[in-house]
């Protein structure tokens, strides 16, 4: 007869927690192969086992068992405090497990259900640029994450809760404040340098699809990429994903009319090189991935930008590239090229934005779902919305609704109060590369040399090691010693385009 | 109220099978695609999966369904019965063994496989020998949890072939024994086949357009298969309507082509599975000896066969102009069917690959019975080589060690892949008759008439009924050696004319 040994509502907590990422670690796998390997029939069969696992995880993390363990743990949690793996880890997995609780799983599946059918409608409304068709989805969406916002206590805004979800401790306040500031610099900067004649003729190529995945092969080698760790596929969509400790994949879209991939491939590389970086002691825990959505595409923006727009990067890598494209760029100068990449060309579609005009396509985002939410915008009506704002921030005239209010996937699936983590993203950036610089020096001497190594060390051991444990704020203040501040980003955009 | 009561067991067993889809997805990708550096934290991930599928399969709402649930209030035949009685079956097997001892095994098996790696590499039996003896007391344990079998080694064997009694095989084996030394004999003294010409440079690129031109003739589309590259050859169908396959291709042979072919024979039988059985029990190849006798069918019986060579041999001529230009068909053909005693299973000729089969079928029924033990393996290995095949094994890396299966655990799978040559060669035969023109219809490089006769005859039944029912369904009799060593006679009978 054995006594039955009780383990330590520690150690049983990550217990649960290890199967559950073990659970997710699958989820991922299912979601990664539907989009890079799965032949297009498996799709329904797809659907349904990704619908069990997901309902499994969840069913799974809000038990009675996981808010009995964290009552448990609460005095171990004010002792040890939220600067120990184990505080931080009770923190999180509470503040977690509250918020999952308090939605229904119905309406959880009434959204997954919703997103599912509203995503192939926004396809064919993309198709067709039918926005009329896309309404009835899009008013469905908004009903229902108008019930999940009031499966939360009331907030100044309810736009608040949308926005917790992907930055916590984010309020709509503090992001309206920032945008405003931003605004006021952003419209007189593009219609400063937005009407300037474009010499990037010899950017739409012909880039021989091959040759393109040898020079971002190259790059990513230089920035830390391994086979041993590492993968690069193709998909009509990039997007980077850590299915486990030490598996990294990044996906890119190589058009021969563009180089477009380079820099979606250095963005990826930014996404999948923080997830990399985070302690492998937190492996299998929720502190085992980055802090949130908008300190995530820092990383990525610092990666595609902040590295791989710089006449730095480019004084190391533009013999290279030249010398895999002669044809078209044998006789454009580095200096030509490096404006060419950077140049500010207003233009209706984010996904094409360059570094000023990106942020008013998501200022404009935000302040349509602000409206949308609060019910003093129609959908019916975002249309004319949009397009004014289109005309009012960038002096661009938006030619149908496909290269308009449908070009984003967000809305459909159910992305609302996303988009602002995108330009969120862009001013962290600076604040944590100004530290950067202050404690490396010239690191575009360095990229000269193709030496990136230091600032991806410098990255880890300030931003990624953390992976999780701190809320994205109190993070940004430890590495940066403030809080959010688009003054830095302002700074910068100035020294840059003037 | 019955009808609730099958509802609700068939929303649960889909549950499962969900589960099990995630397992093959994460297994695929391991092996295909996951970087090197994924290993630790994917290992974890398919134990995490594989225990949370078994839990939820042996749960007690599943047990009490299946105790309300009668089979014999359905049709024999209908979905209904079968789906009732098959999980019962599988459920009464499940709940038996201790989810520790279940653990205990997949983590032994984990190690031992880590440490065949190094010890086939190095020939160092010894170092294996640890592990073996551990795996074995574990299948031991594992063999008590079931009710005594009139042989230790049913129990292993109903895992693989279930129902399938160890004195069957044995009496299967016996015949193949017996009519098989004296024909290998026999097909030695006729003197040497060349076929020097199949070893030399066959670029890398090519046998892939080349593999990839074959499958697709035999009904491979890219909307539903895929066919990668890995250092084993498998297949796997992670849900309806995706079927993956993988090969392996060297520079200097041209064995891509017969795994492919292989891999295929396996994927076109997941692939006919009735769509009204899937997301349930029955979704599947009904044993591993009928599943191997379609991998088989389509490598052998479709792909060595002279009128697919008379297809496909001019374009794989001019292919490999500079090895092949000089070689006519009918050399080409004795080439790949040359009978020939080697060491390597897995390299083994059609008819001689039965004698390691049956080598490996009775050693393990003397491990499991106590009457080999596992320190003394290699000395009876070579002794059987060179009773069955009249060879001599050099080292232990070309003996003992060659196969991963008994590191990972697996006795009792060995014997289902001579089984699936048996019941390949009964199931064609009854093709044949139904089809006619067979081989005309090959020559011409149509395989739609064929694989749509397996399909609606034997690959629709998935688990539907018990493996003997199904050979017995689609061949009219139950397993019968008869035909396959008939067979073999008659192909190998011009090579010794």
């Amino acid at each position: 007869m054995s006594v039955e040994v009780e383990s330590p509502p520690l150690e049983r907590l990550k217990g649960v927690l290890a199967e559950l990422d073990d659970l997710r670690h699958a989820e991922a796998i299912l979601d990664w192969d539907s989009r890079v390997s799965m032949p297009r029939q498996g799709a329904a069969a797809r659907a349904d086992a990704t619908a069990t696992i997901t309902r499994f995880i969840h069913e799974r993390f809000v038990s009675d068992e996981v808010g009995q363990l964290l009552e448990e743990l609460a005095p171990l949690e004010r002792e040890r405090g939220h600067d120990s793996f184990e505080g931080a880890l009770v923190r999180l997995t509470r503040r977690e497990w509250e918020r999952a609780r308090r939605v229904p799983p119905e309406l959880t599946g009434e959204i997954s259900h919703a997103a599912g059918i509203a995503v192939a409608a926004w396809d064919e409304a993309k198709a067709a640029s039918d926005f009329p068709s896309f309404v009835p989805h899009l008013e469905r969406m908004l009903e229902l994450k108008q019930r999940y916002v009031a499966c939360f206590p009331p907030t100044e805004s309810p736009y608040d809760v949308l926005l917790e979800d992907y930055e916590e401790g984010m309020t709509t306040a503090q992001v309206t404040q920032v945008f405003d500031r931003l605004k006021r610099e952003l419209v007189p900067l593009v219609e400063r340098r937005g009407g300037e004649a474009g010499d990037d003729a010899f950017l739409r190529g012909p880039f021989p699809a091959e040759a393109q995945r040898e020079a971002g092969r190259r790059v990513l080698t230089a920035f830390g990429f391994t086979d041993e760790s590492w993968r690069l596929d193709e998909t009509p969509h990039p997007f980077a994903q850590k299915p486990g400790h030490n598996d990294i994949r990044l996906t890119t879209h190589t058009d021969e009319g563009d180089l477009m991939a380079l820099f979606s491939t250095m963005h990826e590389f930014g996404h999948g090189v923080y997830e990399f970086g985070v302690d492998p002691t937190f492996a299998r825990t929720p502190l085992g991935t980055g802090a949130s959505a908008a300190l995530h595409e820092s990383q990525s923006r610092t990666w595609e930008n902040l590295v791989g727009r710089s006449a730095g990067f480019w004084r190391w890598f533009y013999p290279q590239l030249r010398a895999i494209f002669p044809g078209v760029l044998g006789d454009v100068e580095e200096e030509r090229f490096v404006r060419a990449v950077n140049a500010v060309r207003p233009g209706p579609v984010r996904g094409d934005a360059d570094e000023v005009t990106y942020g008013l396509h998501i200022i404009l985002r935000f302040e349509l779902e602000l409206q949308l939410l609060g019910g003093t915008l129609a959908v019916r009506d975002l249309p004319e919305a949009w397009n004014a704002a289109m005309k009012n921030y960038l002096g661009v005239d938006v030619p149908d609704d496909r290269h308009g209010v449908l070009q984003d996937t967000h809305w459909a699936i159910g992305l609302l109060g996303y988009f602002p983590t995108y330009q969120l993203g862009n001013v962290i950036s600076i604040q944590i590369w100004e530290r950067v610089r202050a404690d490396l020096g010239d690191v575009e001497e360095q990229f000269a040399h193709g030496e990136f190594a230091p600032v991806r060390e410098w990255l880890r051991e300030h931003v990624y090691r953390y992976g999780s444990m701190y809320p994205p704020q109190e993070l940004l203040r430890r590495i940066t010693g403030a809080g959010l501040d688009p003054e830095p980003y302002i700074a910068y955009l100035r020294a840059k385009f003037g | 109220m019955t009808n609730t009561n099958l509802d609700r067991l068939k929303t649960l067993l889909a549950e499962v099978d969900d589960l099990r889809k995630a397992s093959t997805i994460l297994f695929w990708d391991q092996r295909v695609m996951m970087p090197p550096g994924g290993a630790q934290a994917r290992a974890e991930a398919l134990a995490t999966v594989g225990r949370l599928t078994h839990e939820k399969f042996i749960s007690q709402e599943i047990g009490d369904l299946l105790g309300e649930l009668d089979e014999g209030d359905y049709d024999y035949e209908s979905l209904e019965a079968s789906l009732i009685r098959v999980t019962r079956r599988d459920y009464e097997k499940a709940v038996r063994v201790p989810p520790e001892l279940t653990g205990e095994m997949r983590h032994s098996a984990a190690i031992a496989l880590s440490a065949w790696g190094p010890a086939k590499q190095n020939s160092d039996f010894k170092a294996l020998l640890p592990h073996l003896e551990r795996n074995l007391e574990l299948r031991r344990r594992y063999v008590e949890c079931f009710p005594k079998q009139a042989e230790t080694y049913d129990v292993l064997l109903d895992d693989y072939e279930p129902l399938m009694k160890t004195a069957e095989v044995r009496a299967i084996f016996d015949t193949l024994k017996e009519e098989l030394r004296p024909l290998i004999r026999e097909v030695a003294d006729a003197g040497e086949v060349d076929s020097s010409f199949l070893h030399g440079d066959f670029d890398v690129q090519k046998q892939r357009e080349f593999a990839f031109r074959v499958v697709r003739q035999f009904g491979f589309t890219d909307d539903e298969w895929r066919l990668d590259e890995t250092p084993h050859p498998f297949m796997s169908s992670p849900g309806e309507g995706d079927i993956r396959l993988t090969t392996n291709y060297r520079p200097t042979e041209l064995n891509s082509i017969f795994a492919s072919m292989h891999e295929f024979g396996h994927g076109i039988y997941e692939r006919g599975v009735a769509p009204e059985l899937h997301r349930t029990p029955l979704g599947t190849g009904v044993s591993l000896g009928v599943h191997e006798s379609q991998s088989r069918s389509w490598e052998n019986l479709i792909g060595r066969s002279r009128a697919f060579w008379r297809h496909f041999y001019p374009s794989l001529q001019e292919t490999f102009s500079e090895q092949l230009g000089e070689v006519d068909e009918e050399a080409f053909y004795r080439a790949v069917n040359k009978v020939h005693p080697s060491l390597i299973r897995i390299e083994a000729d059609e008819v001689t690959y039965n004698m390691h089969i049956i080598l490996r079928f009775e050693l393990e029924q003397e491990l499991i019975e106590g009457r080999l033990a596992p320190k003394d393996l290699p000395q009876a290995w070579g002794e059987r080589m060179h009773e069955y095949l009249g060879i001599d094994v050099p080292d232990d890396a070309r003996g003992v060690l060659q196969d991963m299966h008994w590191a990972g655990g697996s006795l009792g799978y060995f014997p289902t892949y001579s089984l699936g040559n048996v019941i390949s060669v009964q199931i064609w035969e009854r093709l044949k008759e139904d089809v006619g023109d067979v081989d005309d219809q090959m020559e011409r490089g149509e395989f739609g008439e064929i694989r749509e006769w397996l399909r609606s005859h034997l690959y629709v039944l998935g688990r539907k009924f018990t493996p003997q029912e199904t050979i017995e369904r689609v061949t009219g009799s139950r397993i019968d050696s008869r035909p396959y060593v008939r067979y073999l006679r008659e192909k190998l009978a011009p090579q010794h004319a």
